[in-house]
């Protein structure tokens, strides 16, 4: 049997079951249909290195939110680069436009903090910023390597430095200090000669921007000594070791700044303030300096001045080969830059206007570059500009390569140096060496002759030897013969002043004469007078011949030889006995050559007799006394000739001994004389 | 087979699919259980076709989109059932990757396979006796509920690795998909109406 079912219509026998698999497929290609929708746009960014970046996984950010993934690292065609390919949404695609910048975050220390700190265990990831007005879809970029300045809530500025030495990226931007902004990495000008850095003061702070604002350096710190002491100036940690920039508005009533406005950092604070009264262009003139003679002094740094102004700074000093074909030499070049806002010059005007200003200076007002002292006493120079109305004619050498030369005028150097070296030449020139020398050479003398061992001996010798010759003196003979002797002298002088004194001389001349022809009558008349007559004569040759100045003149050697004797400080040390007696012997002499008051004749004369009556008497002593001197002088010679004959000591006792003798013979002669004739004294012959 | 088999519906009978026993044919329900009798299925070629092509699109997005999300401190990885395989395989884990090469590209691809293979031997051309198409449909149907081995493994490590930035797991769009693709195929083997392969 066969059962068959009837013959439908073909929709009737499609199963209900067939929408399953319609669904699945729709649903499928619903959602691989909004999958390729969603895929987004592939843009490419080529980076020079892909530290951390790997396909898949590294994602595409913009204000920390994931808006695409890195799909592809490959490299650029010539190996040169590395290109990420990044899938981004669409909807943001469409703003990453000409403006984008892209650029890889990576954990990093630095003194400000530590930044990327997620990036550590998730990875680095790509962080990109661009404008809020899609302007064109671009699709390949140029990866940065570091991170721009994120300036979406604040303005962005451009500070302009001379050199970058104390700022690094991110170093923070300081006004009142309080932290308003940063900054990016610094890059070099244009015209290589300043540093760019872009900041950015974050609102709300960047409304205390205006025109007359002014940046200063505030890295590190400020030392300044004044009168307040020793200030220290530290901002911020940050700012000490990754430097900071300061600003504040220093007088009020500018406008406000328009983004990307460019701004001056100045060195310091007060160079930013008073920069307000100034120009405020920091162009720099360079100009070069050719010295003829040495430059001993400057240095790279050294002020620029006119007329007591800093203008400016040496900036470096060199030599350049003057290839002359006469006399080939070296001269010594400087260079300087002169800061053009200092000069005064309107806002905006360019080096080319400074130096046609300068130009103009040196052509009429004879404004020349000299070499001065800037500081007397550690006599460092500086270089002066100055006009010097009698030296016309030289012009800027503006063909000098590489900057336009400035004439010179002669250096005004203050010559404390060259002073101070004539004194102490002339100080040098004087013969301490020789005058030393003599000195030394005396001192040796004295110290080999304190050290002789002879003189050692001597004060011991001599003090016996003057112990004698004190004894000697002091003796009551002696001391007797002096006094009589210095009464018979006194006399003697007396007669011999009154008799020079005047007529009395003549007359006693004239009446010895008469008498000596009365006596010539009488020897031929009397024969029993020529005895007598004999006898007169020979008293009055006698008394001619008397030497009793002769004694003084002997004695007061003697007192030179002891006063020389005395002075030699070796002799200093002979006891006071030996002073003592020298001092008698001084005082005896002083005596001795001191004369009496003059009298009349008739004393003069009896006082005569009286001497000569002490005289006769004392005669009789006088050989004795002439005969212990002798001994005492041969006493002194043998003591002394114990000696060495070439100490000088010895020398000069010898003289001081031999005067000694000298005055005894003096005496034992008057002696002799007085005893021989005692009459002659009171005849005056 | 050379043995000549005397199926119901030529005995001018009905069986009861879900308890055996047998009705004339003009019975609706069976006496015994209540099940509806029905001789032949007339639609189910119809939905066994119907179930393999929604499981076989289905299970496209599973192998090319991600099973996994895995997410360890901070790093993500994507792994697709393949990419799972072939990382383990890497790593030098070899019977791991097989069990799992096994058990989600082999037997569900073996599963299209022969359920196709069924459908389409169906009053064709035999290449092979009706016994081995039995048995076949029987084993089938026997790893059919075992196939969900991976979608398992993913809801349990995704509900137990959880700890936040260290480590977590989460199932990927594969994972819904490849439940879906077995739950189609599951359709699929049961809409087959074995009756059929015994039918000339």
């Amino acid at each position: 049997m066969e059962i068959r079912p009837p013959r439908r219509r073909w929709w009737r026998r499609i199963s209900i079951i067939w929408l399953v698999p319609l669904v699945a497929l729709v649903v499928a290609v619903g959602v691989a249909a909004q999958s390729y929708a969603n895929r987004g746009t592939l843009i490419h960014i080529s980076f020079t290195n892909a530290s951390g970046i790997e396909a898949g996984q590294t994602t595409l950010r913009y204000r920390d939110v994931n808006i695409g993934v890195v799909e592809t690292v490959n490299f650029a065609p010539d190996l040169g680069k590395v290109v990420v390919g990044v899938r981004v949404a669409s909807d943001i695609a469409r703003y990453i436009d000409g403006e984008a910048k892209f650029w890889v975050v990576r954990p990093e220390i630095s003194v400000r903090g530590i930044s990327g700190l997620d990036t550590v265990l998730s990875g680095a990831y790509i962080s990109g910023t661009w404008d809020n007005i899609p302007s064109g879809e671009r699709t390949k970029f140029e990866g940065l390597e570091v991170a721009p300045l994120q300036s979406q809530n604040g303005t962005q500025i451009t500070l302009r430095l001379r050199d970058g030495n104390q700022i690094s990226a991110g170093a923070p931007i300081l006004h009142k200090g309080i932290e308003v902004g940063s900054v990016g990495a610094p890059r070099l000008g244009e015209d290589g000669n300043t540093v760019l850095l872009d900041a950015v003061i974050e609102a709300p702070y960047d409304k205390m921007m205006t025109t007359n604002s002014r940046f200063w350096d505030a890295s590190g710190f400020d030392v300044s000594l004044g009168t307040g002491g020793i200030q220290l100036d530290v901002r911020s940690l940050a700012a000490l070791i990754a430097g900071g920039i300061n600003f504040d508005t220093v007088v009020s009533g500018g406008e406000a700044i328009e983004p990307g406005a460019s701004f001056f950092v100045y060195p310091d604070e007060a160079d930013a303030r008073s920069s307000v009264f100034t120009s405020a262009s920091e162009a720099e003139l360079p100009l070069s300096i050719i010295f003829d003679g040495s430059i001993a002094g400057l240095t790279e740094g050294a002020d620029v001045r006119y007329r007591g102004a800093t203008i400016g700074r040496v900036t470096d000093i060199g030599a350049i080969a003057d290839m002359d074909e006469d006399h080939p030499e070296i001269r010594m070049l400087a260079n300087l830059q002169i800061d053009v806002g200092s000069l005064g010059l309107p806002d905006g005007s360019t080096v080319q206007d400074a130096q046609d200003f300068f130009a103009q200076l040196v052509e009429r007002d004879n404004l020349r570059a000299r070499l001065a002292t800037a500081s007397l006493f550690t006599g460092s120079l500086m270089v002066e500009f100055v006009e010097q109305p009698d030296d016309p004619g030289a012009t800027l050498d503006e063909t000098h390569q590489p900057f336009p030369l400035v004439p010179i005028a002669p250096p005004a150097i203050t010559e404390f140096q060259t002073t101070a070296q004539g004194v102490i030449n002339r100080i040098g020139g004087l013969p301490i060496e020789d005058l030393m020398r003599s000195a030394i050479g005396a001192l040796n003398s004295i110290q080999a002759l304190a050290g002789d061992p002879e003189t050692r001996r001597v004060p011991y010798e001599a003090a016996s030897l003057l112990a004698d010759a004190r004894s000697l003196l002091s003796g009551e003979d002696v001391t007797g013969i002096i006094d009589n002797l210095r009464q018979t002298t006194d006399s003697l002088r007396r007669i011999g002043e009154q008799i020079e004194e005047g007529q009395a001389v003549s007359n006693l001349i004239a009446s010895i004469e008469k008498a000596n022809n009365a006596l010539t009558g009488v020897e031929g008349a009397a024969a029993e007078f020529p005895q007598i007559a004999q006898q007169l004569r020979e008293l009055s040759a006698k008394a001619n011949r008397l030497q009793i100045e002769e004694l003084a003149n002997s004695a007061d050697s003697l007192l030179q030889s002891a006063d020389v004797l005395l002075s030699n400080p070796d002799t200093q040390r002979v006891p006071g006995a030996v002073s003592d007696a020298l001092d008698e012997v001084a005082q005896v002499l002083a005596e001795v050559r001191e004369g009496g008051a003059i009298g009349n004749a008739n004393d003069a004369i009896a006082a005569a007799q009286a001497a000569a009556n002490s005289v006769s008497e004392a005669v009789s002593d006088l050989p004795d006394l002439a005969g212990r001197i002798a001994r005492l002088v041969d006493q002194a010679g043998t003591t002394v000739s114990g000696y060495g004959s070439d100490s000088r000591f010895n020398v000069e006792l010898v003289t001081a001994l031999r005067s000694l003798q000298e005055a005894s013979n003096a005496v034992s002669s008057l002696a002799r004389s007085i005893q021989r004739n005692p009459n002659s004294l009171i005849l005056g012959r | 087979m050379s043995e000549r088999i005397l199926t119901a519906r030529e005995a001018g009978l009905v069986a009861c699919t879900r308890c055996g026993l047998v009705h004339t044919p003009r019975t609706q329900n069976c006496t015994r259980c209540g099940a509806p009798l029905v001789s032949r299925d007339r639609h189910s070629l119809q939905r066994v076709w119907a179930w393999w092509i929604a499981g076989l699109i289905v299970y496209i997005p599973a192998n090319l989109y991600p099973m996994l999300l895995t997410n360890t401190l901070g790093t993500r990885t994507r792994s697709t059932i393949l990419g799972g395989v072939v990382e383990l395989w890497a790593h030098g884990d070899l019977p791991v990757a097989l069990i799992v090469f096994a058990a989600s590209i082999v037997i569900p691809v073996g599963k299209f396979l022969a359920i196709a293979f069924l459908a389409m031997s169906i009053n064709k051309r035999r290449f092979m006796s009706v016994h081995a198409q039995h048995r076949l449909f029987e084993v089938v149907e026997f790893i059919g509920r075992w196939s969900m081995i991976d979608v398992f493994v993913v809801a349990i490590l995704a509900s137990l690795v959880q700890f936040s930035f260290v480590a977590s797991i989460n199932p990927g769009i594969a994972a819904i998909c490849f439940a879906l693709s077995v739950i189609f195929t599951m359709k699929a083997a049961l809409a087959f109406d074995p009756r059929t392969i015994w039918d000339d």
